[in-house]
């Protein structure tokens, strides 16, 4: 294997988050939860319930034009797929509901536009990454008093000398959100986009109905953790010093090898058994290609020592 | 008017002549004593200074002409001393030539721990942090001119002479080496043995002859221990100090082995040798002892019944054959594979034909014949897909062989072979983000009012006797 080949894949200027090759309009660089790019916002109410419905409105506008675009059929292993298209990132925040936006989404894709992104298809892994973790933060828009929550929510726990923070969980979708009283909440656990956002504005609801004026303004996903197994060992020691720029791994502190990459930027943790961890990223896209930036070497090296 | 009738005292010399009276005094106002002059001279003139709070001495004092410019001049300046250096960069400074000079190491390899010290110590990331944290600065800059002048240096080293945690140790060495912008090499088991080796007080002049070892042969014996393991996958991603002890403890033993030394345990052998026993050595000397009786099991001229307990006695031939040893292993790992699994339905992974191409060409010498033909029908597909088909999984023992691929190798890491069960995942939820939040799911996070009082009761009771307790 061409070292030198995967080496010059790394150089250059590290590309914003979520920026795909031009020739991949699906993975637009548009943070579409709202990080700083977000029109000014149409309109707050007070009442989560009546936001919700205008999005959810605009949304199935959307999903119109893109069904008639767009082939559900999708290649890759099944099961392992991720339903890319369901799972982009729509507009959810409200500071985002602007008639006549253009959909983030829209651009015509034919049907045999590949998933994978920067990579030819003979090339491709065939292993998908899966998501395990996603990390959102969320602003609730008013001041809360988190003695008020912890006394009367019941999946609530308040600890003010160890944290200043209301710690509450759900059970579906299955995760922990740290809600502060400055109407801040960090949600975490989720294993795709979608279910953070739900889980976030099931807990927002929660905050409403014990009696705050609680809105959803400009959720964004902060980071994202996918993991996978590549079947076979991996010599870690062979991998560092061939990557040493990019790698660490000092087994006397930790027996997996920490290779920082920078495009996209990520950070992966490789361990001899093949499984790898990557974690860093703000777009589920970015993880896939960290994984098929990654593979090449990893299948390479394997041979070549 | 005569001298008398003046307020002030007037020296009058005693002379014979006229004395004049003038209306005025002879000699000029300001060299008047202050308390005699009219409050008009009393006006400071003479010396001029910022209005600061701050201590003068006698250098300050500026004699300032009111006729020219009236520019200030800043304190720092007027004050401005030579700039000493920073009492704790001295310290530490020194704490680094301590611990240079404790590890007996090249005047390089000192100079250039100095040299990073200073450096980091500069940066702004190390600039305004503890001493704590500053001392064990001193100990990674150590670390990491050793590890780029080849100098043999574990991280628990430092960490034991700095008396601190290894994780800690960790943090700042890699802060260290990102605000440094070096690159020091990774730390290789083989470069530290001899130094561990040494430690080891089982030379002829420390204990009894038939238990002595020379130095120089232990540790060879120890070294090609450690690369076989590192061969078979058992020293990647592991901590290296129980698998040095273990390649001791294996050397030794297999040196001389005669019943006195086999009948030895490995506590034994460390208060024997004065060393600390490692915990996880005995689990490493497990899996080398394993290792060893994979390869010794297909030495031709041993007849009697091998195991791993007795494999000891062996080492020396495994060692000195191991090449050849591993192509017949390797072989016969095939050939039990095609037997448990008939007509072909499970592949030998690649992986198999990388651990041995690992192990053949890191010996330098070719593969086997049989492993370079099927990695070459593997060369075409993509070898990591799921292996699964009907009668495979109607076969539970194909379907663990499928499913674990570490089962399926002659080698590979443990942490694969012995894989932990996973906990049974959730089924993934497929949700779109907008759906409807039920008011019934939202009700069943909320107290209802008498639990909410009974809950603000309970913590009151708790927290009136918490304080009377305290």
């Amino acid at each position: 294997m061409d070292q030198n080949n995967s080496i010059q894949a790394f150089q250059g200027l590290a590309s914003p988050p979520g920026v795909m090759t031009p020739t991949m309009p699906v993975f637009s660089p548009m943070m579409p939860y709202g990080s700083g790019l977000t029109p000014q916002p149409v309109q707050n109410t007070n009442s989560l319930s009546i936001l919700e419905e205008q999005q959810r409105q605009q949304r199935q506008q959307q999903q119109q034009q893109q069904t008639q675009q767009l082939n559900t059929g999708l290649p890759g292993a099944s099961g392992q797929t991720p339903q890319l298209f369901h799972s982009q990132p729509v507009p959810g925040s409200t500071t985002t509901a602007l008639p006549g936006n253009t959909p983030l989404y829209s651009a015509p894709v034919t049907p045999m536009t590949p998933i994978a992104p920067a990579t030819p298809a003979s090339e491709s892994s065939g292993i998908v990454p899966q998501l395990q973790n996603i990390v959102s933060t969320v602003n609730l828009g008013c001041k809360l008093d988190l003695k008020t929550i912890a006394l009367r929510a019941r999946n609530a726990e308040y600890n003010p000398k160890r944290f200043a923070a209301v710690i509450m969980r759900i059970r579906e979708p299955r995760t922990t959100a740290l809600i502060f009283s400055s109407g801040k909440m960090v949600c975490t656990g989720a294993k795709s986009e979608e279910q953070s956002r739900l889980a976030a504005r099931k807990y927002a609801r929660v905050v409403q109905k014990l009696g705050f004026p609680a809105k959803f303004l400009d959720l964004k996903i902060q980071n994202m953790v996918g993991s996978c197994d590549v079947k076979f060992p991996i010599r870690l020691e062979g991998l560092v010093l061939t990557h040493q720029q990019f790698s660490s791994y000092e087994p006397e502190l930790f027996p997996g090898l920490i290779y920082r990459m920078i495009k996209p930027r990520i950070v992966l943790l490789i361990f001899v058994s093949g499984k790898v961890v990557l974690t860093g990223a703000k777009v589920r896209a970015e993880i896939y290609e960290a994984f098929e930036n990654i593979y090449p070497i990893l299948k390479g090296f394997r041979k070549t020592t | 008017m005569s001298a008398s009738s003046l307020p002030f005292p007037v020296i009058v010399p005693m002379l014979r002549v006229p004395i004049l009276k003038p209306m005025f005094l002879p000699f000029p106002f300001s060299l008047w004593p202050r308390t005699l002059l009219p409050p008009l001279f009393l006006r400071p003139t003479v010396v001029k200074f910022p209005p600061t709070p701050c201590r003068l001495t006698a250098s300050v004092a500026v004699v300032v002409n009111p006729g020219l410019d009236r520019s200030d001049i800043s304190y720092s300046r007027t004050t401005a001393v030579t700039r000493k250096p920073c009492v704790n960069l001295i310290q530490g400074l020194e704490r680094v030539k301590e611990i240079s000079r404790i590890l007996r190491v090249r005047r390089e390899i000192e100079e250039l721990a100095l040299t990073y010290y200073k450096q980091a110590y500069e940066h702004e990331t190390f600039l305004h942090v503890t001493l704590q944290r500053k001392e064990i600065l001193g100990g990674c800059c150590v670390l990491a001119s050793c590890r780029q002048q080849r100098w043999p240096i574990t991280v628990g080293t430092i960490s034991c002479l700095l008396n601190g945690d290894p994780a800690a140790v960790g943090e700042v060495y890699q802060e260290m080496i990102k605000v440094l912008n070096i690159q020091a090499p990774t730390f290789s088991v083989t470069d530290v043995m001899e130094a561990h080796c040494q430690e080891y007080k089982v030379s002829p002049g420390h204990v009894p002859e038939e238990l002595a070892e020379d130095s120089k042969g232990l540790t060879k014996r120890a070294i090609a221990l450690v690369e076989l393991a590192a061969d078979s996958w058992i020293v990647t991603g592991r901590q290296p100090l129980p698998i040095m002890m273990a390649a001791v403890y294996l050397a030794w033993q297999s040196l001389k082995p005669n019943a006195q030394r086999l009948k030895m345990s490995l506590e034994k052998f460390c208060k024997l040798a004065k060393v600390q026993k490692s915990k996880t050595a005995g689990t490493r000397i497990t899996e080398m002892k394993g290792m060893l009786y994979k390869l010794g099991k297909e030495i031709p001229w041993y007849k009697e019944v091998l195991t791993p307990d007795n494999v000891v006695s062996l080492v020396g031939d495994v060692l000195q054959h191991r090449f050849s040893l591993l192509r017949r292993a390797l072989k016969s790992h095939e050939l039990s594979l095609l037997e448990k699994c008939p007509a072909g339905q499970v592949n030998p992974s690649s992986a198999e034909t990388s651990s041995s191409s690992d192990v053949s060409e890191d010996a330098g010498q070719t593969p086997v014949k049989s492993s370079v033909n099927a990695e070459k029908e593997k060369q075409g597909r993509d070898g990591d897909e799921s292996l699964k088909s009907p009668s495979e999984e109607s076969n539970p023992q194909t379907q663990e062989l499928t499913q674990n691929w570490g089962k399926r190798v002659l080698f590979a890491p443990p942490c694969v072979v012995n894989a932990k069960r996973k906990r049974a995942e959730r089924p993934p939820l497929h949700v779109t983000g907008d759906e409807e939040i039920s008011d019934s799911e939202i009700e069943s996070y909320i107290r209802t009012p008498q639990e909410a009082r009974d809950f603000a009761m309970m913590q009151e009771k708790l927290f009136t006797s918490n304080n009377e307790s305290s």
